[in-house]
């Protein structure tokens, strides 16, 4: 047992190998990662030395990310992204992870009936039953008809699939200024993934301005200027029962270029405000409390 | 004043969009088909042909086909470890394969290529539990699909009569931790199967879930590890084959006056609702279930 053992950082937030990040993660206490199709494919001895790394490291994978713009589409652009999924699907079960993250689409040619949306949604889901993989499928704040989590949370009950749940990203709720009231309305069984992230901007209005913070310069939980909120949307998660994983969704260009322990050591800070400060969860006991006599 | 009548005991019709009317075959992979061959035979079965082009044999016992793969392709694929067999695929047989083939690869099945060589039947198959396939069959009425594929042994009875009056019953696919509803909703979606509630039971495991085919001819079992076995992460497989029979210690006696073994503990009742066969080379255990 381990004060971190419900955190997990993304390999998006670092630079350097697979290998490297993976050591800078289980060097800062974490001991689950959340994965990205890129660490396997850029891998330079393949896909394969990649999840032997990856297995090797002994981090359990809190998901594997991310597939964009799947649902909607029809004719051959629906044929071309069910081709992306399924490899998406085979990679994410080659690493062990059980959830596939879903993100909404932004896509024009994509049509905006959420029944079609779900419909489409669902087909993945049953492509994932076999491979014994969930999809989180997450509302991005610039999702063109889903972009916030009461709609994506729509769309899963619309679809009515239990291997298909929603994904949470704190930076899409608070950038899209969503009301947390929301969250009572969520079953937290079907909550498959929480990815937290803070950023320093107190309004992004535009979908432009929204892509370009969240691609560059989002800050570990409680580093930006709206934890406060993400205090508030923690606290609410836990009050109505989640008890799944929260992982570190920061895309950050200065993080990119600072030394791999330096990052991990903001995340274990991080995750230890959260777990500490926020959700008042008491540390472990030391080990020899629980060694029997 | 026209009194209106409602048929108040209507039962709504259960969907069947696939035509499933049972199970054509089940098929094992191994890499020891004389030694499975064996364990068949003393179940009832007889190989009555052999594959023209794969080391494949047709076994068959009243109206059961069993297909024992031995092709080192299959038998690779299959996994099997230490020669164990499993099953590695079953056939529905179903109104139209194509059609049937279509709507699985619309509702988000995985498809299978054949490797059907010239003049052989290319029959659609998807991706079932494991490394496991569900094959479509169209053609059960007109003819036979083994007189196609098969050569017939020479001198056998293409027709053996069934020990017991066994039939296919069922199948029993272990499955992973909490991951009955996901199946149960790919089950239903994908092959229109319906849940039985947990109160109606069969044979003598009443464990996990079960479902019913839409033809009503077959169920499908359903178990997940039990709690105390949280560190149970073996592959989800289809486990075992279930017969029907009209009198379970008939076939009792029958079976092992054959030879085969039976589980006997106080926590089953042989005899009774059912019986289970001890499990051969490893992994082939049988279940006979009151019909």
């Amino acid at each position: 047992m381990n004060l971190l053992d419900g955190y997990g950082m993304d390999t998006i937030t670092m630079a350097g190998t697979l290998e490297a990040k993976l050591a800078a993660m289980k060097g800062a206490g974490f001991s689950q990662v959340m994965l990205m199709a890129r660490d396997l494919v850029t891998h330079p001895g393949g896909v394969k030395s990649a999840v032997e790394a990856v297995r090797q490291s002994g981090m359990r994978p809190t998901g594997f990310q991310v597939l964009r713009d799947f649902e909607g589409l029809s004719g051959h652009l629906h044929s071309y992204k069910l081709d992306i999924a399924k490899s998406m699907l085979e990679m994410c079960a080659a690493t062990g992870s059980k959830v596939l993250l879903a993100c909404s689409s932004t896509s024009r040619h994509a049509t905006q009936d959420l029944d079609q949306i779900a419909a489409d949604l669902k087909k993945l889901a049953m492509l994932a039953v076999p491979l014994g993989i969930k999809v989180a499928y997450e509302a991005l704040s610039w999702g063109r008809t889903v972009n916030e989590f009461p709609a994506s949370w729509d769309v899963v009950c619309r679809a009515d699939c239990p291997n298909l749940g929603i994904g949470l990203d704190s930076f899409h709720i608070f950038a899209a200024k969503t009301s947390l009231d929301a969250i009572e309305e969520l079953d937290p069984s079907k909550i498959f993934l929480v990815q937290l992230s803070d950023f320093m901007w107190q309004e992004t209005p535009t979908f432009e301005e929204r892509m370009t913070t969240a691609r560059t310069f989002r800050v570990f939980p409680g580093e930006g200027v709206h934890s406060e909120q993400l205090a508030d949307l923690v606290l609410r998660l836990d009050r109505i029962g989640y008890r799944g994983d929260y992982s570190f969704e920061v895309f950050n260009d200065d993080y990119q270029q600072l030394p791999l322990d330096t990052v991990a050591e903001r995340a274990r800070k991080s995750a230890t405000w959260l777990h500490q400060d926020v959700l008042h969860k008491s540390a472990p006991l030391p080990e020899w409390t629980r060694q029997r006599a | 004043m026209t009194l209106t009548k409602v048929n108040r005991e209507a039962v709504p019709e259960m969907p069947n969009r696939l035509g499933i009317a049972g199970i054509e075959f089940i098929e094992y992979a191994t890499s020891r088909p004389q030694a499975l061959g064996q364990v068949l035979e003393n179940m009832g079965f007889r190989p009555v042909a052999r594959h023209r082009s794969r080391e494949v044999t047709l076994y068959r016992q009243g109206t059961m086909n069993l297909v024992v793969n031995a092709n080192p392709d299959d038998a690779r694929v299959s996994g099997t470890v230490d020669g164990q067999p499993v099953i590695s695929a079953v056939a529905f047989r179903v109104q139209d394969a194509l059609k049937a083939h279509n709507r699985c690869m619309e509702l988000g099945a995985w498809s299978v290529g054949s490797h059907a060589q010239a003049m052989e039947l290319h029959i659609p198959a998807i991706h079932g539990p494991g490394g496991s396939r569900f094959y479509f069959v169209d053609r059960w009425q007109e003819f036979s699909i083994y007189d196609i594929d098969f050569k017939p042994i020479p001198t056998v009875d293409p027709n053996p009569p069934a020990l017991a009056g066994m039939s296919y019953f069922g199948v029993v696919q272990y499955i992973g931790a909490a991951r009955s509803a996901d199946w149960q909703t790919y089950f239903e979606h994908m092959f229109d199967f319906t849940s039985i509630p947990d109160e109606e039971r069969f044979g003598i495991l009443p464990k996990g879930k079960l479902m019913k085919s839409p033809c009503g001819t077959f169920l499908w079992q359903l178990v997940e590890p039990d709690v105390w076995m949280e560190g149970d992460d073996s592959p989800e497989c289809l486990q075992r084959i279930g017969f029907g029979v009209p009198d379970v210690a008939e076939a009792v006696i029958a079976l092992k006056a054959r030879g085969v073994e039976f589980v006997e503990s106080t926590r089953l009742h042989p005899e009774d609702r059912g019986a289970l066969t001890r499990a051969a080379l490893g992994s082939v255990a049988f279940e006979l279930v009151h019909k």
